[in-house]
């Protein structure tokens, strides 16, 4: 089963993540993430790992790009629902700080809540 | 039968005559016997015949003597009318006693005689003679009682053999006494006796004797004709032996018996009579071939007789026999005639009323309706034969609905091999398979409930329903679906199918299976382990409108093979009287060594064709995912599964999907599926990178190796040396701007792997990758 990557228009900077990330399939991530990319600065980047069933380290290079072209302006990465084998590997390279990783997305919504009241508060 | 009715008749016939030869020769011999022994008493009564009157004359004479007592002077003219009376009489006195010494009682005993024609008279008175003292006298005179001398010669007138007949007179005196008187007599002269005997008639062939009382002189005169008969009987008989034979005969008392052997030169009888009047004897011998010569006539009278009555018999029977033989046996000619499926011959006319013609007329009746019969017969051959002839050409459309080896192009990576012997020449069997694209391929097999013509149609229908929904994408469970719901309808022969379905895609081995109510299909395992797949049957085709039927997921390793069959394989009868049962079919593929399907398609038919008698038509379908670029072979250790891809990231998905395949089809666990999977990505795009830059000719493969517990793979390439495990490695805590991208595949590897060994063999990289089958 091939990679499909879900975007809602309404909140573009959400990925839902389908299939196999793999070195065949990660080259499809790389295009939309050069799309999405472009928007910088982005506040966060959201990557749904709900029905991702396979991930190797070529899927894992593309978040660290995300990464890389998003947290020097200050936004951040997330991972949400990664199942089990996928967290596997997660863990492994550490790819994502533990932080990073959210149950589902009430957890992420929540937690980002909690980061800009934060703000707010520094502010 | 002619010869068994005489074989049976003669013998029979035979018996009666030969019985009544023997019965009858004994009545003759007794009869002949009896005439022998009559005809001497015949010949002795009749010389008793001619000498009793003289006997009677003589003794009339004594008595007038006695009662008259005339004087001597008329004894003369007495004895004169004696010889008058009798002319046989030769000579004759009366001769008186001398009973005192006195003067009137002088000897007195005048003697006349014939002589030359004459009578002439001798006194035998005188001194010389002294009569008295004769026997012809003496005995006469002492016994009182007439009686005969034997023969002697007399001297006292006729000088010559005589034998007399002496009767004794008496004169009765005072006292009542009577004494004797003299005697009176009649001498018969020998030659007399002789001319006598001599005069008797013998049967023809006879011999005989008379002969006198046994004394010291004695005579034996031939009777008729025996002198002139004697020499041709025997020459050298001797009549005295006779005699003596005769005399003791008649002191037995016997009158008849057979002359003692070696006495006579052939076999005789002999028959001795006593006279009454002279004491003499008749001796008559009677040569048996003469007894029973008018026997022995009669007999061979009768059996000319019953020659010929043989003769006529056995004509008579032939004649009887052939009138009955001669028609059934024109009968059974005719009737031999008549060829197979020929019966025009004729059959004779034969207006009888017997058993023949009762006959004749049953065959002619039999012939009609045979022939009757046999047009009908002949008329149904050639309905027969259109019949078979459009079965032959159904079978040829029949076959042709099934595809042909190497006749429909199939997606590359598998391999199929099928075959339907049917049991009649049509039917109720079919397989079929369809490439649905380039990665799929369906594929059926069916069996109809029946065999010949209506399976064969039935069968027509779902083969085009099967073709018309085969390329439609739909999955086995819903082609099923769709076929039953068009076949239930106007099933009003209530037949039914069973059916097979299975989806292969070629790319993954996977197969979606669905089934209605056929047998489970075999899969034999690239390592020749057998088992029947579980699978969920549903309802057989035809049957319920309604039914659904359900998938059963699967997949193939490579080399692994799926065998589908009908129960004509199973059903078939081996010698020994049981099915060949799936337990053989099971024994059989395990034990081929080559599992490739037209090997163990071919290896199937041969066997249940050598074994059992197929008793239902019999289909086989094989099928295996081999996928180009994947070979494998076994140790005793384990499974090899040489993968050798496409030296690109489109190659290293590939090598996966192999691996994946394999894995799941092995049963390992999905999370150790996913373990490996991802070392092997890791392994083999780092081998791609690397060889991609170099560019060139270059190879690289994944051997995954299979053991009970492990699963141990070995990624070789032909690059320069490159030990990725030598690498550092990455600083997985540093911030994301100073960490390096590459790396990470090597820690994943490290991170799942139970152990990793780099080694440089031969110019290749060797990396192996060994890992628990299950998590440990």
């Amino acid at each position: 089963m091939p990679l499909e990557i879900l975007a809602e228009p309404a909140n573009p900077s959400t990925l839902a993540l389908v299939g196999r990330l793999d070195s065949s399939t990660a080259p499809e991530l790389d295009a939309v993430l050069d799309r999405v990319l472009k928007n910088a600065p982005l506040p966060r980047l959201v990557f749904d790992l709900s029905r991702l069933e396979y991930l190797s380290s070529a899927g894992i290079r593309c978040f660290i790009r995300a990464r890389k072209a998003i947290e020097p302006g200050g936004g951040r990465v997330a991972i949400v629902n990664p199942q089990p084998a996928v967290r596997k590997v997660l863990d492994i390279v550490k790819a994502i700080p533990a932080g990073g990783i959210f149950k589902n997305v009430a957890e992420l919504d929540a937690y980002l809540d909690d980061i800009q009241k934060q703000m707010r508060e520094r502010d | 039968m002619l010869f068994w009715i005489l074989a049976a008749t003669m013998p029979i016939y035979a018996g009666a005559l030969y019985m009544s030869y023997q019965a009858t020769a004994q009545r003759l011999e007794d009869d002949a016997e009896r005439d022998a022994d009559e005809l001497a008493a015949r010949l002795a009564a009749g010389m008793d015949a001619v000498i009793r009157p003289i006997e009677g004359g003589i003794r009339t004479v004594a008595s007038q003597l006695e009662e008259i007592d005339p004087p001597r002077e008329q004894y003369p003219a007495r004895i004169r009318g004696i010889l008058a009376a009798w002319p046989d009489v030769y000579g004759s006195t009366i001769a008186v006693e001398v009973a005192r010494e006195s003067a009137s009682a002088q000897p007195y005993a005048p003697y006349y005689f014939r002589r030359a024609g004459a009578i002439e008279y001798s006194d035998l008175a005188s001194a010389s003679y002294a009569y008295r003292t004769l026997p012809w006298y003496r005995r006469a005179a002492d016994t009182r009682r007439p009686i005969w001398s034997l023969p002697y010669f007399d001297s006292g007138g006729g000088d010559a053999w005589m034998v007399t007949y002496s009767v004794p007179f008496f004169r009765r005196l005072a006292d009542r006494e009577r004494v004797i008187a003299g005697v009176v007599t009649a001498d018969l002269a020998l030659d007399w006796v002789k001319r006598a005997a001599a005069d008797v008639p013998l049967g023809s062939g006879s011999m005989g004797w008379l002969v006198s009382p046994p004394a010291a002189s004695f005579f034996l005169t031939p009777i008729g004709p025996t002198a002139r008969r004697l020499p041709s009987f025997d020459p050298s008989l001797d009549a005295n032996e006779i005699r003596v034979i005769g005399e003791q005969m008649l002191a037995r008392g016997e009158t008849f018996r057979l002359l003692p052997e070696g006495l006579a030169a052939q076999p005789a009888y002999l028959a001795a009579r006593s006279l009454e009047t002279l004491d003499w004897r008749v001796l008559l011998i009677i040569p048996q071939s003469e007894l029973l010569a008018a026997a022995r006539a009669l007999l061979r009278r009768q059996l000319w007789l019953g020659a010929a009555g043989l003769v006529l018999l056995i004509a008579a029977i032939s004649f009887v026999a052939a009138a009955i033989s001669r028609p059934v046996h024109a009968l059974a000619e005719a009737v031999g005639t008549a060829a197979e499926d020929q019966l025009e011959f004729a059959l004779p006319d034969l207006p009888r009323r017997d058993e023949v013609g009762v006959l004749t007329a049953a065959l002619r009746r039999m012939r009609d309706s045979l022939r009757k019969h046999i047009e009908l017969r002949a008329a149904n051959l050639v309905a027969q034969a259109r019949l078979d002839h459009e079965l032959q050409i159904a079978a040829s459309i029949q076959q042709a609905m099934l595809p042909k080896a190497g006749s429909r192009s199939l997606p590359a990576g598998v391999r199929i091999a099928a075959t339907l012997l049917p049991a009649k020449q049509v039917g109720g069997d079919a397989y079929d398979y369809f490439a649905v694209d380039d990665a799929h391929l369906l594929f059926a097999i069916a069996d109809v409930s029946d065999k010949g013509i209506p399976a064969a149609l039935f069968m027509a229908r779902l083969a085009g329903l099967l073709g018309a929904l085969a390329t439609s994408g739909k999955s086995p469970d819903r082609i099923l679906h769709e076929i039953n719901a068009r076949l239930v309808e106007d099933n009003d022969a209530c037949m039914f199918i069973t059916i097979g379905c299975g989806l292969l895609n070629v790319g993954s081995g996977h197969i979606r299976y669905a089934s209605a109510g056929h047998e489970p299909p075999l899969l034999r395992t690239a390592d020749g382990v057998v088992a029947p797949l579980t699978v969920e049957n549903g309802a057989a085709i035809g049957i319920d409108g309604s039914s659904e039927y359900s998938v059963t997921d699967m997949v193939l390793a490579p080399g692994d093979t799926l065998l589908l069959f009908t129960d004509g394989v199973t059903e078939a009868w081996t010698p020994d009287g049981a099915q060949f049962g799936i337990d053989r079919l099971t024994t059989l593929l395990s034990e081929a060594t080559d599992g490739s399907p037209d090997v163990l398609l071919r290896h199937v038919v041969d066997t249940v064709a050598a074994s059992a008698r197929a008793t239902d038509d019999l289909t086989v379908l094989a099928l295996s995912w081999s996928p180009r670029g994947v070979t494998w072979h076994r140790t005793e250790q384990a499974m090899h599964w040489l993968m050798e891809p496409a030296i690109s990231t489109v190659g290293v998905a590939q090598a996966q999907q192999w691996l994946r395949s394999t894995l799941a089809a092995r049963a390992v666990a999905a999370d150790r599926v996913s373990d490996a999977e991802l070392i092997a990505e890791e392994l083999l795009t780092n081998v791609v990178r690397s060889l991609e830059a170099r560019g060139g000719a270059a190879r690289m493969s994944l051997d995954c190796e299979l053991t009970r517990t492990q699963i141990v793979m070995t990624v070789r390439d032909d690059g320069p040396p490159f030990d990725p495990l030598a690498l550092a490695a990455p600083n997985l805590a540093a911030g994301i701007d100073d960490r390096a991208i590459g790396g990470l595949g090597v820690a994943i590897v490290r991170q799942l792997a139970d152990s990793c060994h780099y080694s440089r063999v031969q110019g290749h990289n060797v990396m192996e990758v060994r890992l628990h089958r299950t998590p440990v």
